[in-house]
């Protein structure tokens, strides 16, 4: 199951939104669910002005995930839908280097052997998802739920 | 005004918690206005003399004692979680209140948001 919960302000007249993904792929529903969601946000003319993973959600934006053939591949999807509108996705960085998600710079940073950020995904600090609350008239997030 | 953050798992065995606390540091920083709500088994984030030695964890007491200075605007717990895990204001950190957390108090705020 996953839950998103939603609140709002009204700030601007034309709605946007800052997605906030919690829950991880394939332990959670919630990367799915708001795809679903962000689809249908911009069906309806809605803008979508960023995407931030936090947490397990970062899991999302990994350049490695192999997944069975028969099954849909969750961070290529939300990588297409991110490229195909334009919007950013952004995974946190204290999140993602615990995790072991890291872009080039990460890994010269700690000297590690490998980079697996999935493009158009990029990392950066929780001041990203400061800035997506203060500009987007809602903030909604999709945890993994219980 | 501002945003509540709501922290509703407990301080050890979830990760959640802890990035929670993040984004609570992170708004502060920005100079936005934000308050933590510890309910349910969170409220155990709020006992005082918490020993992690023997988990090998950073105690989560050091993290909240800092929210203050950081400029976090409240600590509050809500009192019948308290009351569930045997918790009052001696037992807690200095600086907790005690709160109910029901929609009086969601309407105090603009936002609001869970931990994982």
């Amino acid at each position: 199951m996953t839950h998103s919960t939603t609140h709002a302000t009204t700030r601007t007249a034309t709605p946007s939104f800052t997605l906030v993904i919690t829950g991880a792929p394939y332990s959670s529903q919630a990367p799915q669910t708001a795809l679903s969601f962000a689809k249908a946000t911009v069906a309806a003319g809605h803008t979508i002005d960023r995407v931030f993973l936090y947490g397990d959600g970062v899991h999302l934006a990994s350049a490695l995930v192999a997944a069975p053939s028969d099954e849909t591949h969750w961070p290529k999807r939300w990588a297409a839908f991110l490229e195909e509108h334009e919007i950013p996705g952004v995974a946190c960085i204290a999140s993602a280097l615990r995790r072991g998600l890291v872009d080039g710079d990460e890994q010269k940073r700690y000297q590690l052997g490998a980079n697996n950020l999935l493009k158009p995904f990029t990392i950066a600090g929780l001041g990203e998802w400061v800035e997506g609350n203060i500009k987007s008239t809602r903030t909604i997030y999709f945890h993994a739920g219980a | 005004m501002g945003m509540l953050i709501i922290i509703d798992q407990p301080p050890y065995g979830t990760w959640a918690g802890r990035e929670a606390l993040d984004m609570a540091f992170a708004l502060a920083a920005f100079d936005q206005p934000v308050s933590l709500l510890f309910s349910g088994a969170g409220v155990n984030w709020l006992r005082k003399a918490q020993d992690t030695a023997g988990i090998e964890q950073k105690s989560v007491e050091k993290n909240l004692a800092a929210a203050p200075i950081f400029g976090i605007k409240a600590i509050l717990a809500d009192r019948a979680a308290c009351e569930r895990y045997n918790l009052d204001i001696k037992t807690m950190i200095d600086g907790a209140q005690l709160t109910d957390a029901n929609a009086e108090l969601m309407a105090q705020y603009s936002q609001a948001a869970f931990a994982g």
